[in-house]
This record gives structure tokens, sequence and C-alpha cells, in this order.
């Protein structure tokens, strides 16, 4: 039998060791909850600054939304009546036909060009790269409104310098003409310009993902004979296939929704709706015609198509999870 | 347990920012609260307590002289400072839309386009001005835009000012053609084939611009909506308005080279000699009646810089009659066609904190000093006892020839909600381009007709 001051000791002991224990247990917890409460204030201001709008919009798009009702009448729940109204309209049809070409296409123009100048960016000397990135960077930063006003001098009617230029091709006759006269030229004029605003951002990012390529491996591959197709084929792609990922993802996103530059060339000229993608649509039917109720449920259509769009990039990321 | 600390701060100071990011800065509308009970005596002098209010201007067609006294009457008169900020026509539906209901931020008394008065005004966007209506004018107002700022025998919104649309056209030009100044509209079409170039227009209209498109559906007796039992219908599959249009499809088929996009915009530029060409790029335009100062040739300056204006930009332009001339628009039959009557109301908003003050400004903007002022200033001043104030030279008498005929667009409720979408600049686009005249009028008439009752 142990003495009492042994096992008291031991009971001491036992005493502190069970406190160390509680101790380090509600200290792992706190800091097992240390990120969250970091993040808290960050979600706390995404909650409510996107989450707001979106439970309004989700509210509104089941209700008779118009002018009254934004001075003070009480709006009548339709239920799913807006969604069905647009969604059996052949108009909004064609326009989200539009829209889902439109970004399509200019994402995929972006990227490959995007790629081509960081393979570029890459490969040149230290001036010419500085240049180039100093070029790109300029683009990407001028405020859209500012370079939306020096594009529709570019493209005008009878002084624009693109007509000017054109017209010297001998055989094409480019005399005064209407880029605003048909919705083909239209597009193509509004995707030259998204283009030209969005390279920046792929190239930048993607020249980002080459650094981290490693250059034995290239050697090695050089070594062994690859061609440089093979070698951008089948060794920095795959390297770089998170980057390209993300990057094409966001684009798409953007382009879906490009609402300022389709707005601004309308305003230059080309008011119909034939020039209307998804963002320009939203905004005649809610802002212009003061339809909210079918607005709201138009946004809440282009959500859903979003998160369409890129479920499959989510999931994909998840799962790699680089 | 020094980590987590570290962890709470961070959060700490993270919420801090956030919240006070968040917080909304309301604290320039505080001004003494006005009080509800009225001070108004009805021997034209309001007084109110003083207080800090905003006008709302379209557009840039009040001048600064206006403006100035306006500023300085009211302080005079009410102690407090009149505020005026200027909205671009383009933004400015979307600005009224959101800023009127909200009592932050509405604007206390605000200029708002005649076309957009029934809507806003049946939605109880506005204060009853009723019991002011006498002291403001009464009957002398011009009465077509008094009707359409009423609801229910109620005045809302009361007039601000008219213009309207008339021809300007190269004398010279006229001259060499050997073409006369047309009697019917007929004649004016025909002058229009007659003097069109390559490079020159006959008379320069833009496709989609229905602003000035809209005379030749008037003055062939049509309109674009009639009121059936109660509820408004869109009618352009009117017979008249059918006439109308396909008088117009052929005018701009043969008589113009501007694009079938173009909407309402600045017509004037194609009639003064380009810089370029030294030629002008169209024989004759209509514009409101105001374009004429922008209308006629540059001067050089002793260094041989051409003479700008005070803005340091716009060249200063002076009209010459042996090159210019004006004349209205003429009806089918003679006489003066019912243009387009352009031109704006003005209202109390109705969620403004400051009724009394706002109430005082309007006694100012209609006493009859602005009013003559306004008339000098070349804008149709909204009680027409002042109307001689325009002068009596070429461009106030054209100015009040086709004013004298002229018509409003449709007092529907949804009107304004028709012109936000821009389904007439659409329609207009597509009959110019040279589509089925009666055929794209029923299917405008299904789109517009939902719209028109709201």
């Amino acid at each position: 039998m142990s003495s009492p001051v042994t096992s008291a000791k031991r009971d001491t002991r036992s005493e502190a060791s069970l406190k160390a224990a509680l101790q380090a247990r509600k200290a792992k917890r706190r800091a097992r909850l240390t990120p969250y409460w970091l993040i808290a204030a960050a979600i706390g201001v995404i909650v409510v600054g996107t989450g707001y709008p979106t439970v309004w919009q989700l509210v509104t798009s089941t209700q008779k939304y118009g002018l009254a009702q934004q001075f003070g009448t009480a709006a009548e729940f339709i239920g799913f009546q807006n969604y069905v109204d647009l969604l059996t309209d052949a108009e909004f049809w064609q326009v989200v036909a539009r829209s889902l070409v439109f970004c399509f296409v200019v994402a995929a123009v972006t990227l490959a060009l995007g790629l081509a100048f960081a393979l570029l960016m890459n490969a040149v000397g230290k001036a010419a790269r500085l240049t180039l990135q100093i070029s790109m960077l300029l683009a990407w930063a001028m405020p859209i409104v500012a370079s939306m006003t020096v594009w529709t001098w570019l493209f005008d009617t009878r002084r624009g310098v693109v007509n000017y230029l054109l017209d010297k091709i001998p055989g094409v006759d480019m005399y005064r003409f209407d880029w605003f006269a048909s919705s083909w030229t239209f597009f193509l004029m509004a995707g030259i310009i998204v283009t030209w605003m969005s390279v920046p951002f792929v190239a930048f990012s993607i020249f980002a993902g080459l650094t981290q390529v490693s250059e034995e491996v290239l050697e090695a591959s050089a070594l062994d004979g690859a061609s440089d197709g093979q070698r951008l084929r089948l060794i920095i792609l795959p390297m770089i296939k998170p980057v390209i990922a993300i990057v094409m993802l966001l684009q798409v996103i953007w382009d879906l929704r490009v609402f300022a530059q389709i707005k601004i060339l309308q305003d230059a000229g080309a008011n119909g709706s034939q020039y209307d993608l998804l963002g320009t649509y939203i905004y005649k039917v809610g802002t212009g015609a003061q339809d909210f109720g079918s607005a709201a449920a138009a946004s809440v259509i282009v959500l859903a198509l979003t998160i369409a769009i890129s479920w499959w990039y989510v999931r994909k990321l998840m799962k790699e999870d680089v | 347990m020094k980590k987590s600390m570290i962890g709470a701060a961070a959060a700490a100071t993270a919420a801090a920012l956030v919240l006070a990011g968040c917080s909304a800065s309301s604290d320039d509308a505080t001004t003494s609260p006005s009080a509800d009970a009225s001070t108004g005596s009805s021997d034209g002098a309001m007084t109110a307590v003083s207080a800090d209010i905003t006008l709302w201007l379209m557009g840039g067609d009040t001048n600064d002289d206006l403006r100035q006294y306006l500023k300085d009457t009211y302080a005079e008169q009410n102690g407090g400072t009149l505020t005026i900020e200027e909205q671009g026509w383009s933004d400015a539906l979307a600005k009224l839309t959101t800023a009127l209901p909200d009592a932050d931020n509405t604007p206390d008394v605000t200029e708002i386009g005649n076309t957009w008065s029934p809507t806003f005004t049946s939605v109880g966007a506005f204060s009853d001005l009723t019991d002011m209506y006498d002291e403001l004018g009464g009957d002398s107002l011009l009465q077509s835009f008094v009707d359409v700022g009423m609801v229910d025998g109620k005045n809302y919104a009361l007039p601000y000012y008219f213009g309207s649309r008339s021809i300007i056209y190269r004398k010279d030009v006229y001259d060499t053609a050997g073409v006369e100044v047309p009697k019917t509209l007929q004649e004016f079409s025909d002058n229009a084939a007659a003097l069109k170039t390559a490079g020159m227009s006959g008379f320069y209209l833009g496709g989609s611009d229905w602003r000035n498109g809209i005379s030749w559906i008037f003055a062939n007796g049509g309109d674009l909506a009639k009121q059936e039992d109660g509820t408004w219908v869109s009618t352009l599959s009117d017979p008249k308005t059918v006439t109308g249009l396909q008088m117009l499809q052929d005018l701009y088929t043969s008589g113009s080279n501007a694009p079938v996009t173009e909407f309402d915009s600045t017509p004037w530029i194609n009639i003064n000699d380009n810089d370029s060409t030294g030629k002008p790029e169209a024989a004759t335009i209509m514009a409101p009646n105001w374009a004429h100062w922008s209308v006629g040739d540059t001067s050089l300056d002793d260094d041989g810089n051409v003479v700008v204006g005070d803005d340091g930009a716009t060249a200063v332009r002076t009209w010459s009659d042996d090159k210019f001339g004006t004349f209205a628009l003429p009806g089918v039959d003679g006489g003066a066609a019912p243009v387009f009557a352009g031109g704006s109301n003005i209202g109390v908003s109705a969620s403004s904190q400051h009724q009394d003050a706002a109430k005082q400004l309007m006694t100012i903007i209609f006493s009859d000093e602005y009013q003559t002022m306004l008339a000098g200033a070349g804008l149709g001043p909204a009680n027409l006892d002042f109307t001689s104030a325009l002068g009596d030279d070429q461009f106030a008498a054209v100015n009040i020839e086709a004013a004298s005929n002229s018509k409003l667009t449709p007092a529907a409720p949804g009107w304004a909600a028709v012109e936000g979408s821009g389904l007439l600049e659409e329609f207009f686009g597509k009959v110019n381009s040279g589509g089925d005249v009666a055929a794209l009028a029923a299917e405008y008439d299904e789109k517009i007709s939902p719209l028109l009752n709201n």
C-alpha cells in the first residue's frame, strides 16, 4: 500500500496531467477554430455584399415588381410566372444562344492569344519581355469607358482609322463601312475589343505558370529529340494545366456576363435587340422597361447557366487538389 | 495561447475595418427639420424654414445664367443653398427610378422629360401641387404639358419649358440646285430625293431616329397609341400610321445617307461645312430649335486658330443668312406639320424631406422674371404669357409656328418603359431598312402594347 504522501503526489501528478491534457485539448480546439475566426470577417462581407442581392433577386423573381412597387406599392406574388414567360420567349433564347457563342468563341481566342504571348514572354530577352509586359499592363489597366471611347472612334463610319486602313488594301472597299449595320460585324467588333481587354490577364497568369516549369525536364526532352511542338503539347501544357483551367473558367464566366463594352457600343449607334447579349438584355428589361421581376428572373437564369458551365471545371479542380 | 490571441486580434481588426466600411454615411442628409406646418401664404412669396435643397436638371438645356439666377434668388428668399445637379438624358431614367423613392437621396425638385411624366406621376413619385396651380400660372400654362402631369384631376408635374423641332437648310445648296422651300410634306420628300448625292444627304435622318420620324406619322393623322375603354393599345398598325411610315421609308431611302442604326443624335454637325472637304454632308436637317446655336461657320482669330467658346473645345459658330435658313416642317396639306413636342415638366419629389422649401423653389421657377429669362434663352416658357420674350427673329417665329401644332407621345402610364426598352428605335430602324411596314407594325404592336399599361 502506498503511503499517503506518495499517493497524494500521484494524485497531484495525475491532477496536473489531467489539467495539462484539458488545457492541451482546449488549445487545440482554439487553434482549430482560429482560422475560422480569421476568415469570419471576410465571409461576413461576402454574405452581406453578394448574399443580400442574391436573396433579393430570388424573392423578386417570384413577384410582379414594376415601377409602382419601387415607389411603395406592395408586390404581388406570382410564383414562377416570370420564369415561364422568359423560357417560352423566343427572343430570350436567341439572346442566350448569342451570349453562349460569343463567350466561348471570345474565351477560346483570348486563351490562345494569351498562351502565345506568355510563351513569347518566356522566350525573349529581358528588354523585349519588359516592353511586352508594360504594354499589356497598360491595356489591361485602362478604364473601360476611356478605352471604349477610343475604340468607337477607331471603328467610326466616317473618320475611323480601321476603315481607312482596311480601305487601303487593294480590292477591299471599306469606304464608310458601317460596323453597326449588321449584328455580325457588331459582334466581330465587340469580340475584338473584349479579347484585347482580356488577353493581358491570361498572358500574365500563364506566364506565371510557365516560370514554374522546370528547366531540367525541358532540357531532358530536348536531348531525347522532342520537337518544339511536342514539347509544348506533351510537357509544358500538362504542367500548367491548373493555371489554364482556372483562367479559362474565369474568362468564360466574365465573357458570359459582359455588359459595359456591349452597352457602350450600343450607345454609340446600334440599339436594337439583335445587338443584345444577356447583360444588356437584362438591363433593358429591368432598368429600361422597369420590369424588375422579369429582370431578376433572367439574372437567376444567368446564374444557373454560369454554375452549369463552371460545374465541370470546379469538380475537376477539387478532385485534382493541386 | 499566443497564437489564438493574435488570431483573435486579427479577427477583431478585420471586423472593425469591415464594419466601418459598411456603415452608410447619410450625414449629408441632416439639415434643419422643416416644420410641416405650412407657412405658405397665398400672396406669392412663400416663406419656408431655411433648408439646403437639390434640383436635378436634364441635359444642358438650362444654361448657366439661368442656373445662377435660381441659386441666387433661392439663397435670397430662403437662406439655404440650392445645389443644381445635371443628369445626362441617357441615364436619367435609371437615376430617377432609383433616387426618387429614396428619401435620403432624392432630389427635392427635378426636371423630368414630358414623355416620362405620365409614368412617374401615376406611380406617385411627385407631390400634389394642385393647391399651388393657380399661383404658379394656372390656365396660362401650356395645357398639353399640364395634362400629362395630371392624375385623377390633380396636378403633380407642371410644364418647365417647351421646344419643338424645325428644319434647318443650306440656302446656298438649295439655290444652286434650284430647289425652293417646300410648302407640303410631299414636296419636302421630293426635294430631299433631288438634292441627294453620294457625299451629301438631301435630308439627313438617322434610320432609327423616331423622335424626328414620328412627325410623319402625326402629319398623316396617325398616332403611336390610343386609349380604348381605359386600356392603352399600340396603334402602329393603324392605316394612317402605316401611310406615314411608308412616306418616311421612301424619304429615308431616297433622301438620306445616314446609317440605319443611327438614332436621335447631333444632326447639325452634318449641315456645317465639313472641316476636311469644305462641303456640308447634308442639305437639310431636323433638329430642336436651340440647335441653331451650333450651326454656322467657324472663324479664325489673329493667330490663325479656330475661335472656341468658354469650354476651350467647342468652336464658336456664326450663322449667316445667305448660307443657312430655317422653316417649320410643312404639313401634308400645307401649314405646319405636327412635330414631336419636346420639352420637360418639373415637380417636387414626394419623398423629399423639404417640401416647403421645394415648393418655394417652384414659385421662383414660375416667377415672371425666370419665365422671361427662359424665353430669352430660346426655351419656350411654361407660362405662355411670356412667349413674346422668345424674340421676333426667324428662329423664334419658326419655334412658335412649329410648337403651335406640336404633339406629345401618348400619355400612357407605361410610356417611359417603352422608351427605355429601345423598341421604337428598333422598329424605325427595321422600317427604314426597307421592311414590310404593315407586318413590322403588327409585330411591334404586340411587343409594345403590354408595356403601356403598367
